[in-house]
């Protein structure tokens, strides 16, 4: 690659001055003292010392042939090696030539260039420095870098141009194979002796720090390139004695700023004038491979941080479920139980309720006495029968939509009355409380539950905070999961003792408390949370020991804003003696007789089947006669509920009254009663059945008028 | 950019070099007479760029404060030529100048006029090399010493705000055993470009055309 520093060579060496001593009426010698000749055979024989001496140091120079183009007369003389590589008579050159033969063996492609070049020295450009190439008298093309110079007469005037070929063709086969290796690879190289402020760069070496394409660049504009941290790419006060070590340098490209990375590489060559060294290195891309290894590092430091990430997640993820299956399982099993439960208690809350009313006031005092104790009993533990079926999920729910703070003032006087005058309690609601669609009893059952353990946990002293606050969708929850739609969170806290990490994580365990026995029954907060799951919602305990403890509960927002807190309207209850005919069905055979004998007492006509199939023939025999019917829901064979629907074909105006103490989802429709179905749970008391029967009777003589 | 409204062909490029050699060759002799010693200037490389890229250029080759010595020209182009090479050379450039004969302090005093005169000779050498060619009249202004960086220097617009084209060139100097290194930059409006441009054809017809 031809640089400045080549330029100059050819005009110092100064050839062309020797050629000047051609034996013809040219320009004199330069030299001091020309040899004065004695003969003409003197001179001819000095002239030929001459050129052989000429001949010598072109030789050694490298040059393949050398020209004198004098301007003046027209005429081009060629040397003896010029005149053989263009095939003409040396002769002949030496007599002097026509100047167009100068272009004569310039390759075609070439010509114009030179010509051009060659016109801009005989208008009064001074250098010339050409590469390009010839075809040799063999045909040889052969690349040559011409090195020339026109001399001036004393006005300035173009007089002689002179100068030689260099014979390059190897060079310039190992240039381009240089040049190709470098595009190709993508490597760039330079040449640095330190201490210098510039150094010799290749023009992929300014492509890849996006600079424009130049052979010698300041040491600063490549330094300011390299990011902050990074050794600079070129050292200026390195050590004479060290070698290029290999690094990776990371630089911001000065064309559109790209961050890359770039190794550098080289060897120290000691050849530099004085025994300095030259660095002569290369630099290379390697952004891509980096950001891989980098990426692969990555991975692997943080490698043991995730296993133990993921384990401690799976392990997390395992125990929430271990829990809900736990919760699914006591579910089941409560409500199997309470459902078994719910129709002896019928069956012994019934009787006892019709013995004392045949008792009357005549009876045996003792005997009332312990009949009345025998129904509180009994009434006690059908409220024990609820409770389990409200935490296994399978209570009847009435939803309605609610406003939370109308529903917590309602419910202050009542709540303050049970915390009693040592506690405080605080009510804290942000205005624009989203509604929500819960069933408001259970609702206020779960609160007041809730208040009243916190009462018990603060041990008759301290504050209680009720908190109801809007959850917007994407909010992160205690339980640390992202909510995943609107909720509005209602919160209890108390300032008592607290609860163990264990406590808290068994809290919905129905049984489970940590009240002293005979306090609590353990079935309040299992009751809370069977409520808000069975509303669509959820429940967290947060707790310190010797703080306080804090229940949250997240209800779903209501579709709709408008809320309806219209009381409930309870009927008067008029036990009527009317003789409206009335199916009762029911498998068992002792609740039967119960509702049988109730019904009878009543005035009613009744008339009774253990089962669906036998209550369906009935009711096609005496269709006509039967004004209600009475179903157990759970029953083997046909169910209350497909009893209920082939009724409703044979006389779509028949009211049906569901009794059931476990009505599942025979009759439930996501946890609601079906509308147009009545209900009455298990167990019931005479008056309760004596009032739904009288209600449904009238409904449908209202609807039938 | 440049390219899509002055498009040199390679033979265009290769007649504008040698124009601008004949001027340097010109400006070189010129020195000469002037300092008493050898001068030598390289065959200059040639661009035609826009004025930010010559901002680009100079600033990626030339990191350190510049001194330039403007001229404006009229006449067969228009635009403003300047001589810039690098801060740390300027005093060398004046004491190749001006001589060893005189003292450090003689010299600081001299620097700005000697600079001048260098920048003069060099960019007058250049331009009426190209004026003669194309045989019109050109006429130069006083010549000015500006110190600035690679930005500032093209900063100003010949006229108006167009970002014309800059005739950017690449010579190395070589004074009485000195090596110093300068740029000649002419910026240039478009009528002028397209003046040039037919000139280096003319040129390109003559020397192709005869010997062919």
């Amino acid at each position: 690659m031809p640089n400045s520093s080549d330029r100059w060579s050819a005009t110092r060496s100064k050839p062309a001055r020797v050629l000047q001593f051609r034996n013809r009426d040219g320009p004199k010698a330069v030299t001091a003292e020309p040899p004065s000749l004695a003969s003409t055979d003197d001179k001819h024989s000095l002239l030929g010392q001459l050129r052989e001496r000429l001949n010598i140091s072109l030789l050694a120079a490298g040059a393949a042939g050398s020209w004198d183009w004098d301007i003046s007369r027209n005429q081009l003389y060629l040397d003896d090696r010029m005149a053989a590589l263009y095939g003409i008579d040396p002769a002949e050159a030496d007599a002097g030539l026509a100047t167009s033969i100068f272009f004569k063996a310039i390759y075609p492609g070439d010509a114009n260039r030179i010509r051009i070049a060659v016109a801009g020295l005989l208008h009064g450009a001074e250098l010339f420095f050409k590469t390009y190439r010839i075809i040799t008298s063999d045909d040889q093309v052969c690349w040559v870098e011409a090195h020339g110079r026109c001399h001036f007469d004393a006005a300035g005037r173009p007089e002689r141009f002179s100068g030689i070929l260099v014979d390059v063709t190897e060079r310039h086969r190992v240039e381009e194979r240089l040049r190709i290796a470098q595009s190709a690879g993508g490597i760039g190289t330079f040449e640095h002796i330190p201490g210098h402020a510039t150094v010799m760069v290749s023009h992929e070496f300014c492509r890849l720090l996006g600079l424009n394409s130049a052979d010698v660049l300041p040491v600063v504009t490549i330094n300011r390139l390299v990011k902050e941290g990074c050794p600079p790419l070129l050292e200026m006060g390195r050590q004479q004695g060290e070698d290029l070590t290999y690094s990776e340098i990371g630089v911001r490209r000065a064309d559109n700023g790209e961050e890359r990375w770039l190794a550098r590489r080289g060897e120290a060559v000691r050849d530099v004038e004085g025994g300095g060294v030259r660095f002569i290195g290369v630099i290379y891309d390697v952004t891509e491979s980096k950001r891989v290894e980098d990426a692969l590092r990555h991975l692997n430091d943080t490698l043991e941080q995730r296993v133990e990430r993921e384990i401690a997640e799976r392990l997390q993820i395992e125990e929430a479920l271990r829990q809900a299956q736990k919760m699914e399982a006591v579910g089941q099993l409560t409500g199997g139980i309470a459902h078994d439960f719910n129709n002896l208690l019928t069956v012994i809350l019934g009787n006892v309720d019709m013995a004392r009313s045949r008792l009357g006031n005549s009876g045996d005092e003792r005997i009332e006495r312990a009949l009345a104790n025998a129904q509180k009993g009994a009434e006690r533990a059908s409220a024990l029968t609820q409770r389990l079926l409200a935490f296994s999920r399978r209570q009847p729910l009435a939803p309605k939509k609610i406003l939370v703070s109308r529903l917590l003032q309602g419910m202050a006087e009542l709540i303050s009355r049970s915390l009693g005058e040592t506690v405080i309690l605080k009510t804290e609601t942000t205005p624009d409380l989203w509604t929500v669609e819960a069933d408001p009893n259970q609702l206020e059952n779960a609160i007041l539950n809730l208040a009243v353990n916190g009462r018990d946990a603060m041990d008759g002293s301290g504050t209680l905070t009720l908190t109801a606050a809007n959850i917007p969708s994407g909010e992160l929850l205690p339980s640390g999961e992202i909510a995943s739609r609107d909720y509005l969170m209602l919160s209890v806290t108390d300032t008592g003792s607290g609860m163990s990490q264990e406590a808290v994580d068994r809290a919905f365990e129905p049984f489970f408390t940590t009240k002293e026995v005979g306090k609590g029954t353990g079935l309040g907060l299992s009751m809370v949370y069977g409520f808000v799951k069975q509303s669509g919602g959820d429940i967290h305990i947060s707790s310190r020991l010797r703080e306080g403890t804090t229940v949250c509960l997240y209800l779903p927002r209501a579709g709709d804003a408008s809320a309806d807190l219209s009381d409930q309207i309870i009927p008067g209850e008029q036990p009527s003696s009317l003789n409206e005919t009335v199916l009762v069905v029911e498998d068992d055979e002792d609740v039967r007789q119960f509702a049988v004998e109730c019904l009878l007492e009543l005035g009613y006509q009744v008339i009774q089947a253990a089962g669906g199939r036998e209550a369906l023939s009935l009711l096609i025999e005496r269709q006509e006669d039967v004004q209600l019917l009475v179903t157990d829901v759970v029953m083997p064979g046909l169910s209350g509920r497909q009893l209920a629907e082939a009724a409703q074909q044979l006389n779509p105006s028949l009211p049906i009254l569901y009794v059931s103490g476990y009505p599942r989802d025979v009759i439930l429709q996501d946890g609601r009663v079906k509308e147009g179905v009545e209900l009455l749970s298990k167990p019931f008391t005479q008056q309760a059945l004596a009032a739904k029967v009288r209600e449904l009777l009238d409904q449908s003589v209202s609807v039938e008028v | 950019m440049v390219s899509d409204v002055i498009e040199l062909s390679e033979l265009e490029h290769d007649a504008l070099t040698e124009v601008v050699n004949i001027g340097v060759s010109r400006a070189a002799a010129s020195l000469r007479k002037m300092v008493g010693h050898q001068v030598l200037l390289s065959v200059p490389a040639v661009e035609i760029v826009t004025r930010q890229k010559a901002g680009v250029l100079l600033g990626e080759r030339e990191s350190n404060g510049l001194v330039a010595v403007e001229q404006n020209f009229s006449g067969a182009f228009a635009g403003r030529a300047m001589l810039i090479f690098p801060q740390a050379h300027s005093l060398a450039l004046a004491r190749a100048v001006a001589g060893d004969e005189i003292s450090n302090e003689e010299l600081a005093d001299l620097e700005q006029e000697a600079l001048a005169e260098t920048g003069n000779v060099i960019l007058n050498s250049c331009l009426a090399t190209m004026a003669n060619m194309l045989k019109r009249p050109l006429t130069m202004s006083i010549p000015t010493v500006n110190k600035g960086d690679a930005s500032t220097l093209f900063s100003e617009p010949v006229k108006d705000d167009e970002d014309g084209p800059v005739l950017f060139l690449y010579i190395n100097f070589s004074i009485h055993q000195r090596d110093l290194r300068g740029y000649i930059a002419m910026m240039m409006d478009m009528p002028s470009m397209h003046s040039l441009k037919d000139l280096l054809a003319e040129f390109i017809r003559q020397v192709v055309g005869d010997q062919e």
